[in-house]
């Protein structure tokens, strides 16, 4: 008898020596993984977590925000410990952050924002609307200030969108000579851009340039531009540094897009639980990180969503 | 005749019930209606960044620190609000403008001063006197900078634009963006903040 109850004392014991790092989870609730910049994000915060020594696991809410409530419902009731977080909505959204947060479980916003500085404990966004702006005089500079382009936006219930939106028009609006003759939203996905895109020339068949809103619709829309045989008269810029993109700048197909780097937020968001989970209380609210412009002049600085070692 | 009637009220009623806007006024009605970015700025202006001009470097002297000690330039005399490679240096430079161009006039000190462009945060975030964390929404934070380039525009350049010319002397305190990780110092473009011509019979240099 005092065996067994030194054996399970020593179990006990064993189970106590489990370090907290053991037994927490971290869930990556990401909005889409449509896209490969988004599935980038995801596995690194992933990666990142498991590699500071935490369980992890994704969940994607296929830019549905009721979809995204069920993830954090069902996160909250798994026992998650920390949620890494990229909203599908910068409104929608912040009822489910509040849920987590109100649940004592820190989220931590990576890539896109929520409209509310208590809902997330940190929300580290890439600085959108800077990147656009040089995007913009990169834009002026390449139509030297005059022609006609299109515009092809992001979800509009994304901050980032807006922000890309306003930074480009901050610089493109002081020269009247380049009109905008169509502004569309094609949610950020490659298949709706290529069909919005075909639908505009339909309309506008000699438009000089297009700005999308990130690249996978700069790719779809460049898609629709050679299917129409005019890619080598429209000049297309993107937005988010990925892969394919970044092929086309150094074959000279696509002109310039801003460099985000998904994988310095995903580490910074998961070092961050990291430090959640040692004590730390005392996070910046918000981080901006520095998007860069890249076109055919330094593109041999980069690779697909990053800078090359 | 019901048939007529019918339709008329059908007709009243979808076209009461729909109306249309362009995404970017729908999206700007919901933002920054709190947030006096105009305010901002001009208090920024006018109290805060002239305390901060003296501290600007001398561009010679932070090009030769560059040179030698990047990372110690970096450390000691940028700012930049949150990670990366992009950072925003305050620094002043005295020179004779050996061209006039219609984006900028060059100096023969091998840097231009912007004169077209005047976009971007470099000014904002150079001064290290903006705090992200102060703002609810970023796009309150990126109004403040694009008011602090429209006083630029309005007040700093024209009346310099308007008597400036090739082998005037010029003074200039400004922010610039520097990328740490791929540091080009061929091309360094001021954004200025306070732009004069020297009298070159009284300058020191």
């Amino acid at each position: 008898m005092r065996l067994a109850g030194i054996i399970f004392l020593l179990v006990l014991a064993a189970c106590n020596s489990r370090t907290n790092n053991e037994s927490k989870k971290v869930a990556v609730i990401i909005s889409t993984l449509n896209n490969p910049w988004f599935v980038v994000l995801a596995q690194t915060a992933a990666d990142k977590a498991q590699s500071l020594g935490y369980e992890a696991k994704i969940f994607d809410s296929q830019n549905n925000t009721a979809l995204e409530a069920d993830h954090f419902d069902n996160a909250i009731a798994a026992g998650y410990d920390a949620i890494l977080f990229n909203p599908t909505d910068a409104d929608g959204s912040v009822v489910n952050a509040m849920k987590a947060q109100s649940a004592g479980i820190p989220v931590f916003c990576m890539d896109r924002e929520v409209n509310s500085i208590d809902a997330a404990t940190s929300q580290i966004l890439s600085d959108s609307y800077s990147g656009c702006v040089a995007i913009g005089k990169y834009f002026v500079e390449t139509m030297k200030r005059k022609g006609t382009y299109v515009e092809i936006l992001g979800m509009v219930g994304d901050n980032n969108t807006w922000n890309r939106s306003k930074g480009f028009h901050s610089v493109v609006d002081f020269y009247p000579d380049l009109k905008m003759v169509a502004q569309q939203s094609a949610g950020f996905d490659r298949n709706k851009a290529m069909e919005v895109m075909e639908s505009i020339l339909q309309a506008n068949p000699d438009i000089d340039a297009v700005f999308c809103g990130n690249d996978a619709m700069a790719s779809g829309a460049f898609q629709a531009l050679v299917a129409a045989g005019k890619i080598d008269k429209v000049k297309v810029f993107g937005f988010d540094g990925a892969e394919d993109v970044i092929r086309s700048i150094k074959e000279g197909k696509v002109a310039a897009t801003g460099m985000q780097f998904p994988k310095i937020m995903a580490e910074t968001a998961a070092v961050y639980a990291d430090e959640f989970f040692k004590g730390k209380r005392d996070f910046p609210k918000k981080v901006p990180v520095a998007v860069e412009l890249v076109t055919a002049k330094n593109i041999d600085d980069y690779m697909g969503y990053g800078k090359k070692e | 005749m019901k048939a007529i009637v019918a339709i008329v009220i059908v007709g009243i009623v979808a076209y009461n019930s729909v109306y249309f806007r362009k995404l970017d006024e729908h999206k700007a009605s919901g933002v920054a209606k709190e947030f006096d970015a105009i305010g901002y700025a001009k208090t920024f202006w006018e109290k805060k960044l002239p305390q901060r001009l003296d501290s600007a470097i001398e561009l010679g002297v932070l090009k030769e620190m560059l040179s030698t000690d990047p990372g110690n330039a970096f450390a000691q005399h940028s700012h930049a609000l949150g990670i990366g490679n992009l950072r925003y240096f305050l620094v002043k430079e005295t020179g004779v403008v050996t061209n006039v161009g219609s984006d900028d006039i060059r100096l023969d000190k091998g840097v231009k001063v912007a004169t077209e462009f005047i976009f971007g945060n470099s000014v904002r975030d150079a001064s290290g006197l903006v705090n992200v964390n102060e703002f609810t929404n970023t796009m309150d934070f990126n109004n403040v900078s694009a008011e602090i380039n429209k006083i630029i525009r309005e007040q700093v350049l024209p009346p310099f634009k308007a008597s400036v010319k090739k082998e005037s002397k010029v003074k200039v305190i400004g922010a610039i963006e520097l990328n740490k990780e791929h540091l080009d110092l061929s091309d360094i473009e001021i954004i200025p903040v306070q732009l004069e011509l020297v009298d070159t019979e009284n300058a020191g240099n």
